[in-house]
C-alpha cells in the first residue's frame, strides 16, 4: 500500500478525519516552522505561529484548491502570518536579547557553519519586516515577483525595490571586510 | 554605462527581459562582473541556510493518539455498568418503603426544618470556635497556638490548589 499523498489526507482531513490532518502536519511542520524561524528568529515564537499556521489550515482547509499543492500553500500562510505577527508587536520593539542564539557545541567545522548561519539569521532578523517577508517569499519560497506583489497585495515595484534593498542591507551585514 | 543594481537583481531572479543585453556587457566589462558576483555570493549564503529541527511535535495537538488514552479493560467498564443498574433497581425497589416510613415520620414544617438546620449550624460554629486543641494532654510538645481563622484560610487554600489541580490534570487529558 503506497502512503497516501497530500491530496488525501487533505480530502480526509474535509470529512473529519483529524488523524488524516495530523498526518498533514507532521509532514509539514518542519517546513513551516522553519518559515517562522527565518522571519521571526525566536524558537518560541517560532513554534506558536507554525501551530497557529496550522490551526488557521484546517478552518480554512474547505476552501483550500484540492489541485493546488499544499506544501508551497501553507508556506505562505505561514509566511502571513508571521509578517502580521511582527507588525502587530512593532511599537514595543523586538528585544534582540530575546533573540535565539544557538549556543550548541560541536566539532570545530559544525560551530563554523553554526557561526555563518546564526549571522545569516541575525542579519535577516535585523531587516525591517516588509524586506524580511519578501526575501523569505523570493530567496526560501521561489516565488516570482508577480507572485509576491499578489500575495502581499502591494504593488510589484515595491516587491522590487523591498527586494533589492534588503539584500543591499544583507550584503553590508554579511561581506562586510573584517 | 554601466549595469544597474536592478538590472543586476533581476538578471539574478531570472526575471530579466534583456538577457541577452547584460551577458554582452558582463563579458566586457570586470566592474559589473564583480558586482554580480558579489550579489551572487548572497544568493548562496542564503541558499546555505540549514533547517533547524523542531523541539515539539506539533501534529500532537490535532491527530488523537488512542494509544495514549487509557482505555478502561472491557470487563471492568462491563462491572461498573451493571453496578450502576444494580443500584438503579435497588432505588426502584427502595421507593414504596420510603412512600411508607415518610408519613409516619413526623414531619415539621419546611420553615421549621430550616431553622433547626440554622441553628444546629450556628451551635456546630460555637463550639468549633471555642474548640482548643488539647496542648495540656501533651505537654513534651510545644503549644502551637493555631487561630480558627488561619486554619480555615490554610483549608481554603488547600481547597483551591485541590480544585485548580484537577482541572490542569483533566484538561491535560483532554488534549493528550
Ligand atoms: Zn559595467
Amino acid at each position: 500500500m503506497n502512503a497516501p499523498t497530500d491530496r488525501d489526507l487533505i480530502l480526509q482531513a474535509r470529512r473529519g478525519d483529524a488523524e488524516a490532518y495530523g498526518d498533514l502536519v507532521t509532514r509539514h511542520q518542519t517546513s513551516v516552522f522553519n518559515v517562522c524561524y527565518r522571519i521571526l528568529h525566536n524558537r518560541a515564537d517560532a513554534e506558536d505561529l507554525a501551530q497557529e499556521t496550522f490551526i488557521r489550515a484546517l478552518d480554512r482547509l474547505h476552501t483550500f484548491d484540492i489541485e493546488r499543492e499544499f506544501s508551497p500553500w501553507i508556506r505562505r500562510v505561514a509566511a502571513n502570518l508571521c509578517l502580521n505577527h511582527i507588525e502587530a508587536q512593532k511599537p514595543s520593539a523586538p528585544l534582540d536579547e530575546e533573540r535565539d542564539e544557538d549556543k550548541t557545541q560541536g566539532p570545530s567545522e559544525q560551530v563554523e557553519v553554526k557561526e555563518r548561519s546564526e549571522q545569516i539569521r541575525s542579519a535577516l532578523a535585523s531587516l525591517p519586516p516588509h524586506y524580511r517577508i519578501v526575501v523569505e517569499l523570493r530567496h526560501y519560497q521561489e516565488l516570482s515577483y508577480d507572485e509576491i506583489a499578489s500575495e502581499l497585495n502591494i504593488p510589484l515595484s515595491d516587491v522590487k525595490s523591498h527586494l533589492f534593498r534588503a539584500r543591499k542591507l544583507l550584503a553590508e551585514k554579511l561581506h562586510a571586510p573584517d | 554605462m554601466h549595469l544597474t543594481n536592478e538590472q543586476l537583481n533581476e538578471y539574478l531572479d531570472n526575471a530579466s527581459t534583456e538577457r541577452a543585453e547584460i551577458e554582452t556587457h558582463l563579458d566586457s566589462c570586470d566592474e559589473c562582473a564583480a558586482r554580480l558576483s558579489a550579489l551572487q555570493a548572497l544568493f548562496t549564503d542564503l541558499d546555505s541556510l540549514p533547517d533547524v529541527e523542531l523541539s515539539t511535535n506539533l501534529a500532537a495537538r490535532f491527530s488523537p493518539r488512542p494509544s495514549l488514552t487509557p482505555q478502561l479493560p472491557r470487563w471492568l467498564t462491563l462491572t461498573a455498568t451493571l453496578q450502576a443498574a444494580a443500584a438503579l433497581v435497588a432505588l426502584i425497589v427502595a421507593i414504596p418503603f420510603f412512600s411508607i416510613m415518610i408519613p409516619q415520620i413526623e414531619t415539621p414544617s419546611f420553615t421549621t426544618w430550616l431553622f433547626e438546620l440554622q441553628s444546629l449550624w450556628t451551635s456546630w460554629l460555637d463550639t468549633l470556635s471555642t474548640f482548643q486543641l488539647p496542648i495540656t494532654q501533651f505537654p513534651n510538645l510545644p503549644a502551637y497556638p493555631v487561630e480558627l481563622s488561619t486554619l480555615f484560610i490554610a483549608l481554603s487554600i488547600v481547597s483551591i490548589f485541590w480544585i485548580f489541580g484537577n482541572g490542569l490534570l483533566l484538561r491535560n487529558h483532554r488534549h493528550s
